[in-house]
Protein backbone atom coordinates (compact mmCIF):
# COMPACT_ATOMS: atom_id res chain seq x y z
CA UNK A 1 0.00 0.00 0.00
CA UNK A 2 1.52 3.60 -0.82
CA UNK A 3 1.19 5.79 1.69
CA UNK A 4 -1.67 8.42 2.43
CA UNK A 5 -1.86 10.71 -0.30
CA UNK A 6 -0.81 14.27 0.78
CA UNK A 7 -2.77 17.05 1.63
CA UNK A 8 -3.66 19.28 -1.90
CA UNK A 9 -3.47 23.75 -0.90
CA UNK A 10 -4.40 24.75 -4.60
CA UNK A 11 -7.33 23.57 -7.03
CA UNK A 12 -7.66 25.24 -10.94
CA UNK A 13 -11.08 25.39 -11.71
CA UNK A 14 -10.84 25.88 -15.06
CA UNK A 15 -14.44 26.75 -15.75
CA UNK A 16 -14.54 26.93 -19.24
CA UNK A 17 -12.41 26.59 -22.81
CA UNK A 18 -14.18 29.15 -24.32
CA UNK A 19 -12.20 32.29 -24.91
CA UNK A 20 -11.99 35.15 -27.31
CA UNK A 21 -8.67 35.21 -27.51
CA UNK A 22 -5.90 33.64 -29.92
CA UNK A 23 -2.72 33.86 -28.54
CA UNK A 24 -0.37 31.02 -29.97
CA UNK A 25 1.30 30.12 -27.18
CA UNK A 26 -2.27 28.81 -25.76
CA UNK A 27 -0.95 25.64 -23.46
CA UNK A 28 -4.83 24.27 -23.63
CA UNK A 29 -4.96 21.41 -25.17
CA UNK A 30 -5.31 21.30 -29.06
CA UNK A 31 -9.26 19.75 -28.53
CA UNK A 32 -11.09 22.30 -26.20
CA UNK A 33 -13.83 20.88 -24.57
CA UNK A 34 -17.38 21.67 -26.45
CA UNK A 35 -19.65 24.04 -24.17
CA UNK A 36 -22.55 21.93 -23.95
CA UNK A 37 -19.81 19.23 -22.04
CA UNK A 38 -19.22 21.93 -19.44
CA UNK A 39 -19.80 21.69 -16.12
CA UNK A 40 -23.25 23.43 -14.14
CA UNK A 41 -23.31 25.17 -11.65
CA UNK A 42 -24.40 22.52 -9.03
CA UNK A 43 -21.37 20.71 -9.86
CA UNK A 44 -18.87 23.59 -9.50
CA UNK A 45 -20.24 24.22 -6.64
CA UNK A 46 -19.90 20.79 -4.40
CA UNK A 47 -16.47 20.88 -6.03
CA UNK A 48 -15.43 23.73 -4.07
CA UNK A 49 -17.10 22.69 -1.54
CA UNK A 50 -15.51 18.93 -1.35
CA UNK A 51 -12.09 20.69 -2.43
CA UNK A 52 -12.05 22.72 0.95
CA UNK A 53 -13.04 19.49 3.13
CA UNK A 54 -9.70 18.19 1.50
CA UNK A 55 -7.46 20.94 2.99
CA UNK A 56 -7.47 22.99 -0.72
CA UNK A 57 -7.07 26.87 0.47
CA UNK A 58 -6.70 28.39 -2.67
CA UNK A 59 -9.32 28.44 -6.13
CA UNK A 60 -7.97 29.85 -9.05
CA UNK A 61 -10.82 30.60 -11.75
CA UNK A 62 -9.44 29.93 -15.06
CA UNK A 63 -10.13 29.02 -18.23
CA UNK A 64 -10.36 29.41 -21.05
CA UNK A 65 -11.86 32.80 -20.29
CA UNK A 66 -13.37 32.39 -16.99
CA UNK A 67 -15.87 35.34 -17.17
CA UNK A 68 -17.76 33.64 -20.51
CA UNK A 69 -19.33 31.99 -17.61
CA UNK A 70 -22.34 34.40 -16.50
CA UNK A 71 -22.46 32.28 -13.19
CA UNK A 72 -19.21 33.40 -12.18
CA UNK A 73 -20.20 35.68 -9.58
CA UNK A 74 -22.20 32.61 -8.00
CA UNK A 75 -19.00 30.64 -8.18
CA UNK A 76 -16.37 32.75 -6.41
CA UNK A 77 -19.36 33.03 -3.71
CA UNK A 78 -19.63 29.63 -3.22
CA UNK A 79 -15.57 29.05 -2.84
CA UNK A 80 -15.77 31.64 -0.33
CA UNK A 81 -18.94 29.95 1.65
CA UNK A 82 -16.20 27.23 1.23
CA UNK A 83 -13.41 29.58 2.96
CA UNK A 84 -11.17 29.08 -0.16
CA UNK A 85 -9.08 32.22 -1.26
CA UNK A 86 -10.12 33.24 -4.67
CA UNK A 87 -8.30 34.26 -7.06
CA UNK A 88 -9.63 35.19 -11.03
CA UNK A 89 -7.32 34.45 -14.19
CA UNK A 90 -8.50 36.11 -16.55
CA UNK A 91 -7.61 38.21 -20.34
CA UNK A 92 -10.12 41.03 -18.82
CA UNK A 93 -12.01 41.02 -21.57
CA UNK A 94 -15.73 41.06 -20.55
CA UNK A 95 -14.72 42.83 -17.01
CA UNK A 96 -16.73 45.52 -17.11
CA UNK A 97 -17.91 47.92 -13.76
CA UNK A 98 -21.23 45.53 -13.59
CA UNK A 99 -19.00 42.39 -13.11
CA UNK A 100 -16.35 43.69 -11.36
CA UNK A 101 -18.51 45.35 -8.70
CA UNK A 102 -20.38 41.45 -8.68
CA UNK A 103 -17.67 39.65 -8.26
CA UNK A 104 -16.53 41.63 -5.62
CA UNK A 105 -19.80 41.50 -3.81
CA UNK A 106 -19.46 37.43 -4.05
CA UNK A 107 -16.25 38.03 -2.39
CA UNK A 108 -13.78 37.52 -4.99
CA UNK A 109 -10.22 37.98 -3.32
CA UNK A 110 -7.61 38.71 -6.32
CA UNK A 111 -7.50 39.48 -9.76
CA UNK A 112 -4.88 38.07 -12.04
CA UNK A 113 -4.96 39.71 -15.55
CA UNK A 114 -2.89 38.77 -18.58
CA UNK A 115 -1.26 41.13 -21.09
CA UNK A 116 0.32 40.08 -24.21
CA UNK A 117 3.41 42.95 -24.45
CA UNK A 118 3.56 46.45 -22.87
CA UNK A 119 2.17 48.70 -26.20
CA UNK A 120 -1.56 47.61 -28.03
CA UNK A 121 0.08 47.00 -31.91
CA UNK A 122 2.09 44.44 -30.85
CA UNK A 123 0.26 42.92 -27.66
CA UNK A 124 -2.92 42.41 -29.84
CA UNK A 125 -0.96 40.85 -32.76
CA UNK A 126 -0.30 38.14 -30.42
CA UNK A 127 -3.83 38.20 -29.06
CA UNK A 128 -5.10 37.87 -32.29
CA UNK A 129 -7.60 40.61 -31.33
CA UNK A 130 -8.15 43.89 -30.38
CA UNK A 131 -7.79 43.59 -26.49
CA UNK A 132 -4.45 45.94 -24.68
CA UNK A 133 -6.59 49.00 -24.43
CA UNK A 134 -9.25 47.03 -22.64
CA UNK A 135 -6.81 45.33 -20.51
CA UNK A 136 -5.52 48.97 -18.85
CA UNK A 137 -9.12 49.95 -18.65
CA UNK A 138 -9.77 46.35 -16.76
CA UNK A 139 -6.31 46.36 -14.51
CA UNK A 140 -7.67 50.48 -13.58
CA UNK A 141 -11.00 48.93 -12.42
CA UNK A 142 -9.82 46.19 -10.28
CA UNK A 143 -7.57 48.44 -8.48
CA UNK A 144 -10.22 50.61 -8.06
CA UNK A 145 -12.40 48.81 -6.63
CA UNK A 146 -9.89 47.98 -4.13
CA UNK A 147 -8.65 44.17 -5.41
CA UNK A 148 -4.79 42.87 -5.12
CA UNK A 149 -3.54 42.89 -8.58
CA UNK A 150 -1.18 40.07 -9.92
CA UNK A 151 -0.26 40.86 -14.22
CA UNK A 152 0.82 37.74 -15.97
CA UNK A 153 3.01 38.10 -19.08
CA UNK A 154 3.72 34.90 -20.69
CA UNK A 155 7.27 35.39 -22.52
CA UNK A 156 8.04 34.36 -26.07
CA UNK A 157 10.89 35.24 -28.77
CA UNK A 158 8.96 38.53 -29.71
CA UNK A 159 7.98 39.90 -26.83
CA UNK A 160 11.02 38.62 -24.25
CA UNK A 161 13.22 42.13 -25.34
CA UNK A 162 10.82 43.89 -23.96
CA UNK A 163 10.90 42.75 -20.09
CA UNK A 164 12.07 46.28 -18.64
CA UNK A 165 8.96 48.11 -20.37
CA UNK A 166 6.56 44.91 -19.10
CA UNK A 167 7.82 45.17 -15.43
CA UNK A 168 7.43 49.12 -16.02
CA UNK A 169 3.42 48.69 -17.19
CA UNK A 170 3.18 46.25 -14.37
CA UNK A 171 4.16 49.01 -12.21
CA UNK A 172 2.42 51.78 -14.10
CA UNK A 173 -1.27 49.71 -13.34
CA UNK A 174 -0.10 49.48 -9.26
CA UNK A 175 0.24 45.49 -9.83
CA UNK A 176 1.18 43.87 -6.67
CA UNK A 177 2.66 40.78 -8.19
CA UNK A 178 4.04 40.33 -11.80
CA UNK A 179 4.04 36.86 -13.39
CA UNK A 180 6.85 36.77 -16.09
CA UNK A 181 5.78 33.45 -17.11
CA UNK A 182 8.17 31.41 -20.14
CA UNK A 183 5.69 29.88 -22.41
CA UNK A 184 5.33 26.07 -21.83
CA UNK A 185 5.52 24.09 -24.83
CA UNK A 186 2.60 21.93 -24.12
CA UNK A 187 -1.36 22.13 -26.43
CA UNK A 188 -1.23 24.48 -29.14
CA UNK A 189 1.92 25.94 -27.75
CA UNK A 190 3.90 22.24 -29.00
CA UNK A 191 3.01 23.39 -32.50
CA UNK A 192 4.14 26.87 -32.51
CA UNK A 193 7.65 26.11 -30.38
CA UNK A 194 10.09 26.91 -33.39
CA UNK A 195 8.58 30.05 -33.87
CA UNK A 196 7.96 30.72 -29.83
CA UNK A 197 11.71 29.47 -28.20
CA UNK A 198 13.43 32.48 -27.27
CA UNK A 199 17.65 32.25 -28.05
CA UNK A 200 19.88 31.84 -24.99
CA UNK A 201 21.00 35.26 -25.35
CA UNK A 202 17.54 36.36 -25.17
CA UNK A 203 17.01 34.30 -21.55
CA UNK A 204 19.59 35.29 -19.86
CA UNK A 205 19.47 39.22 -20.48
CA UNK A 206 15.41 38.80 -19.65
CA UNK A 207 16.61 36.77 -16.18
CA UNK A 208 19.05 39.89 -15.65
CA UNK A 209 16.06 42.12 -16.36
CA UNK A 210 14.39 40.69 -14.25
CA UNK A 211 16.21 40.03 -11.00
CA UNK A 212 17.22 43.69 -10.43
CA UNK A 213 13.72 45.04 -10.84
CA UNK A 214 12.72 42.32 -8.29
CA UNK A 215 15.61 43.88 -6.15
CA UNK A 216 14.84 47.27 -7.12
CA UNK A 217 10.67 47.11 -6.06
CA UNK A 218 11.08 44.17 -2.98
CA UNK A 219 8.66 44.51 -0.64
CA UNK A 220 6.70 46.99 -3.59
CA UNK A 221 5.67 44.83 -6.05
CA UNK A 222 6.67 40.58 -6.01
CA UNK A 223 8.24 39.82 -9.80
CA UNK A 224 8.48 35.73 -10.34
CA UNK A 225 10.55 35.21 -13.58
CA UNK A 226 10.05 31.40 -14.67
CA UNK A 227 12.83 30.31 -16.99
CA UNK A 228 11.88 28.37 -19.79
CA UNK A 229 13.06 24.90 -18.87
CA UNK A 230 14.77 23.69 -22.15
CA UNK A 231 17.18 26.53 -21.57
CA UNK A 232 17.58 24.96 -18.05
CA UNK A 233 19.71 21.48 -16.85
CA UNK A 234 17.56 20.23 -14.36
CA UNK A 235 13.97 19.69 -14.93
CA UNK A 236 11.40 22.03 -13.20
CA UNK A 237 9.53 20.60 -10.05
CA UNK A 238 6.36 20.66 -12.19
CA UNK A 239 3.37 20.54 -10.11
CA UNK A 240 6.08 20.10 -7.16
CA UNK A 241 4.94 16.47 -7.67
CA UNK A 242 2.07 14.36 -9.19
CA UNK A 243 -0.72 14.25 -7.00
CA UNK A 244 1.11 15.98 -4.16
CA UNK A 245 -0.27 19.85 -3.94
CA UNK A 246 -2.52 20.78 -6.83
CA UNK A 247 -5.73 19.62 -8.63
CA UNK A 248 -7.32 21.03 -11.88
CA UNK A 249 -10.96 20.32 -12.72
CA UNK A 250 -11.16 21.02 -16.17
CA UNK A 251 -14.24 22.57 -18.18
CA UNK A 252 -15.90 18.85 -18.28
CA UNK A 253 -15.34 17.45 -15.33
CA UNK A 254 -12.13 15.14 -15.64
CA UNK A 255 -9.96 15.91 -12.61
CA UNK A 256 -6.18 16.27 -13.69
CA UNK A 257 -3.30 16.24 -11.87
CA UNK A 258 -1.94 19.66 -14.01
CA UNK A 259 -3.61 21.12 -16.27
CA UNK A 260 -2.28 19.61 -19.31
CA UNK A 261 -2.18 16.28 -18.22
CA UNK A 262 -5.51 15.11 -19.92
CA UNK A 263 -2.94 14.95 -23.16
CA UNK A 264 -1.03 12.09 -21.86
CA UNK A 265 -2.02 9.23 -24.35
CA UNK A 266 -3.18 6.14 -22.96
CA UNK A 267 -3.95 7.48 -19.20
CA UNK A 268 -7.59 7.90 -17.65
CA UNK A 269 -8.71 10.26 -15.73
CA UNK A 270 -11.47 10.29 -13.28
CA UNK A 271 -14.74 12.60 -13.66
CA UNK A 272 -16.39 14.51 -11.05
CA UNK A 273 -19.57 13.70 -12.22
CA UNK A 274 -18.76 9.84 -11.04
CA UNK A 275 -17.09 10.23 -7.97
CA UNK A 276 -16.28 12.12 -5.31
CA UNK A 277 -13.00 14.36 -5.32
CA UNK A 278 -11.94 12.85 -2.49
CA UNK A 279 -11.80 9.17 -3.85
CA UNK A 280 -10.19 10.62 -6.65
CA UNK A 281 -7.31 12.83 -4.95
CA UNK A 282 -7.10 9.96 -2.61
CA UNK A 283 -7.55 6.24 -4.16
CA UNK A 284 -7.82 6.82 -8.11
CA UNK A 285 -5.40 5.24 -10.21
CA UNK A 286 -4.74 8.27 -12.31
CA UNK A 287 -3.61 10.53 -8.90
CA UNK A 288 -1.62 7.63 -7.51
CA UNK A 289 0.42 6.90 -10.66
CA UNK A 290 3.50 8.83 -10.43
CA UNK A 291 2.87 9.87 -6.88
CA UNK A 292 5.83 10.02 -4.42
CA UNK A 293 9.07 8.52 -6.00
CA UNK A 294 8.25 4.87 -5.88
CA UNK A 295 7.13 4.95 -9.84
CA UNK A 296 10.57 6.10 -10.62
CA UNK A 297 12.54 4.65 -13.48
CA UNK A 298 16.23 5.04 -13.21
CA UNK A 299 18.45 7.97 -13.51
CA UNK A 300 15.63 9.33 -11.16
CA UNK A 301 15.77 6.36 -8.59
CA UNK A 302 18.68 7.11 -7.03
CA UNK A 303 18.91 10.22 -8.10
CA UNK A 304 19.60 12.93 -4.68
CA UNK A 305 17.41 15.54 -6.77
CA UNK A 306 14.41 13.22 -6.78
CA UNK A 307 12.41 14.76 -3.77
CA UNK A 308 13.58 18.13 -5.26
CA UNK A 309 12.44 17.89 -8.88
CA UNK A 310 10.22 14.96 -8.48
CA UNK A 311 11.43 13.90 -11.78
CA UNK A 312 10.28 16.73 -13.51
CA UNK A 313 7.41 16.96 -15.79
CA UNK A 314 5.23 13.74 -16.90
CA UNK A 315 3.54 15.69 -19.83
CA UNK A 316 6.43 16.86 -21.39
CA UNK A 317 8.40 12.63 -20.75
CA UNK A 318 5.06 11.85 -22.86
CA UNK A 319 5.06 14.76 -24.97
CA UNK A 320 8.56 14.49 -26.47
CA UNK A 321 9.81 11.18 -25.60
CA UNK A 322 6.39 9.20 -25.74
CA UNK A 323 6.88 7.88 -22.45
CA UNK A 324 4.98 9.56 -18.99
CA UNK A 325 7.10 7.34 -16.47
CA UNK A 326 10.38 8.19 -18.09
CA UNK A 327 12.30 11.18 -16.57
CA UNK A 328 11.90 14.22 -18.36
CA UNK A 329 14.03 14.95 -21.14
CA UNK A 330 14.92 18.69 -19.84
CA UNK A 331 17.26 16.93 -17.06
CA UNK A 332 21.06 16.91 -18.18
CA UNK A 333 20.99 12.92 -16.73
CA UNK A 334 18.19 11.91 -18.63
CA UNK A 335 19.72 9.62 -21.72
CA UNK A 336 16.99 11.92 -23.67
CA UNK A 337 18.35 14.80 -23.31
CA UNK A 338 19.72 15.18 -26.63
CA UNK A 339 16.31 15.90 -27.83
CA UNK A 340 16.30 19.04 -26.22
CA UNK A 341 19.30 19.97 -27.41
CA UNK A 342 18.55 19.68 -30.88
CA UNK A 343 15.61 21.51 -30.89
CA UNK A 344 17.85 24.47 -29.24
CA UNK A 345 20.77 23.84 -32.13
CA UNK A 346 17.87 24.31 -35.02
CA UNK A 347 16.57 27.06 -33.21
CA UNK A 348 17.83 30.29 -34.44
CA UNK A 349 14.68 30.91 -37.77
CA UNK A 350 12.54 34.16 -37.50
CA UNK A 351 9.73 34.56 -35.25
CA UNK A 352 7.04 34.06 -38.32
CA UNK A 353 5.17 31.19 -39.05
CA UNK A 354 3.00 31.29 -35.25
CA UNK A 355 -0.25 29.62 -35.89
CA UNK A 356 -2.85 31.75 -33.93
CA UNK A 357 -4.68 29.65 -31.73
CA UNK A 358 -7.98 28.27 -32.90
CA UNK A 359 -11.19 28.13 -30.87
CA UNK A 360 -14.56 26.72 -32.89
CA UNK A 361 -16.31 27.50 -30.02
CA UNK A 362 -17.43 31.38 -30.28
CA UNK A 363 -17.50 33.07 -27.36
CA UNK A 364 -20.59 35.34 -25.92
CA UNK A 365 -20.47 38.80 -27.19
CA UNK A 366 -18.89 41.16 -24.89
CA UNK B 1 16.69 35.54 1.48
CA UNK B 2 16.73 38.95 0.00
CA UNK B 3 17.74 41.14 2.26
CA UNK B 4 18.06 44.66 -0.16
CA UNK B 5 15.92 46.77 2.02
CA UNK B 6 16.38 48.64 5.42
CA UNK B 7 15.46 47.41 8.39
CA UNK B 8 11.92 48.20 9.74
CA UNK B 9 12.51 51.45 12.10
CA UNK B 10 11.17 50.84 15.52
CA UNK B 11 8.08 53.91 15.12
CA UNK B 12 7.16 52.16 11.89
CA UNK B 13 3.50 50.76 12.12
CA UNK B 14 3.42 47.27 10.51
CA UNK B 15 0.42 46.44 8.81
CA UNK B 16 -1.12 43.00 7.36
CA UNK B 17 -1.64 43.80 3.81
CA UNK B 18 -5.56 44.28 2.59
CA UNK B 19 -4.13 41.02 -0.20
CA UNK B 20 -3.66 38.58 2.54
CA UNK B 21 -6.25 36.64 4.81
CA UNK B 22 -6.33 35.83 8.20
CA UNK B 23 -8.33 32.68 8.74
CA UNK B 24 -8.88 29.19 10.59
CA UNK B 25 -7.37 26.32 8.64
CA UNK B 26 -10.34 23.27 8.53
CA UNK B 27 -7.69 20.64 8.12
CA UNK B 28 -5.34 21.50 11.65
CA UNK B 29 -7.53 23.97 13.19
CA UNK B 30 -4.30 26.45 13.06
CA UNK B 31 -4.16 30.11 12.02
CA UNK B 32 -3.05 30.38 8.15
CA UNK B 33 -2.43 33.75 6.19
CA UNK B 34 -3.99 33.35 2.96
CA UNK B 35 -2.18 35.75 0.22
CA UNK B 36 -2.39 36.06 -3.72
CA UNK B 37 -0.67 32.51 -5.13
CA UNK B 38 0.79 31.64 -1.18
CA UNK B 39 0.13 30.57 1.93
CA UNK B 40 1.50 30.77 5.40
CA UNK B 41 1.06 28.06 7.88
CA UNK B 42 1.68 30.16 11.18
CA UNK B 43 2.61 28.45 14.17
CA UNK B 44 1.73 30.30 17.90
CA UNK B 45 4.77 33.07 17.67
CA UNK B 46 4.01 34.15 13.85
CA UNK B 47 0.33 34.35 15.23
CA UNK B 48 0.82 36.56 17.77
CA UNK B 49 3.20 39.13 15.84
CA UNK B 50 0.56 39.43 12.76
CA UNK B 51 -2.27 39.42 15.03
CA UNK B 52 -0.51 42.65 16.34
CA UNK B 53 0.25 43.86 12.64
CA UNK B 54 -2.76 46.42 13.04
CA UNK B 55 -0.89 49.36 11.54
CA UNK B 56 -1.87 50.47 15.32
CA UNK B 57 1.29 49.11 17.10
CA UNK B 58 4.78 50.42 16.29
CA UNK B 59 7.24 47.71 16.17
CA UNK B 60 8.96 48.87 18.89
CA UNK B 61 5.19 48.11 21.28
CA UNK B 62 4.61 45.12 19.43
CA UNK B 63 8.32 43.44 20.73
CA UNK B 64 7.55 45.14 24.19
CA UNK B 65 3.93 43.25 24.16
CA UNK B 66 5.50 40.18 23.06
CA UNK B 67 8.41 40.32 25.58
CA UNK B 68 6.06 41.04 28.42
CA UNK B 69 3.84 38.56 27.16
CA UNK B 70 6.39 35.53 26.70
CA UNK B 71 8.41 36.58 29.21
CA UNK B 72 11.52 36.69 26.80
CA UNK B 73 14.55 38.88 26.95
CA UNK B 74 13.08 41.98 24.66
CA UNK B 75 16.81 41.23 22.52
CA UNK B 76 15.76 37.96 21.51
CA UNK B 77 11.97 38.79 20.55
CA UNK B 78 13.20 41.67 18.43
CA UNK B 79 14.92 39.94 16.82
CA UNK B 80 12.38 37.47 15.78
CA UNK B 81 10.12 39.93 15.32
CA UNK B 82 12.46 41.35 12.75
CA UNK B 83 12.91 38.26 11.00
CA UNK B 84 9.28 37.33 10.41
CA UNK B 85 8.25 41.08 9.38
CA UNK B 86 11.20 40.57 6.93
CA UNK B 87 9.53 37.44 5.41
CA UNK B 88 6.15 38.99 5.65
CA UNK B 89 7.67 41.96 3.32
CA UNK B 90 9.48 39.91 1.04
CA UNK B 91 5.96 38.43 -0.14
CA UNK B 92 4.63 41.95 -0.01
CA UNK B 93 2.62 41.86 2.57
CA UNK B 94 3.16 44.37 4.50
CA UNK B 95 2.02 47.78 4.68
CA UNK B 96 4.47 50.06 6.86
CA UNK B 97 2.32 53.12 7.77
CA UNK B 98 4.82 56.07 8.45
CA UNK B 99 6.39 56.41 12.07
CA UNK B 100 4.48 57.95 15.05
CA UNK B 101 4.43 62.09 14.99
CA UNK B 102 5.97 63.21 18.38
Amino acid sequence: MPSPAPRPFSLLAEVTHRCPLHCPYCSNPTELARPDTELQTADWTRVLREAADLGVLHAGFSGGEPLQRLDLSELIAAARAAGLFTNLITSALGLNLQRAQDLKKAGLDSVQISFQSDLSPAADAIAGISAHARKLEAAQLVRELGFPLTINVVLHRGNIDRVERIIGLAEGLGAERLELANTQYYGWAFGNRAALLPSRDQVEQAAQSALAAKKRLHGKMEILFVIPDYFSERPKPCMNGWGNRFLTVNPAGAVLPCPTAGEIKGMRFENIRERSLAWIWNESESFNRFRGTDWMPEPCRSCEFREIDFGGCRCQAALLVGDASLTDPVCKFSPNRPIIDRVLAAQGSSGEGLVPRQNKFSPLPR
Amino acid sequence: MLMTSEAIPPGARPKISGRARLQTDKVTGKPVLLYPEGVLLLNPTGHAIVRLCSGEATLQEIVDNLASRYNMPRVEIASEVAEYLERLRARNLLELAPQASK
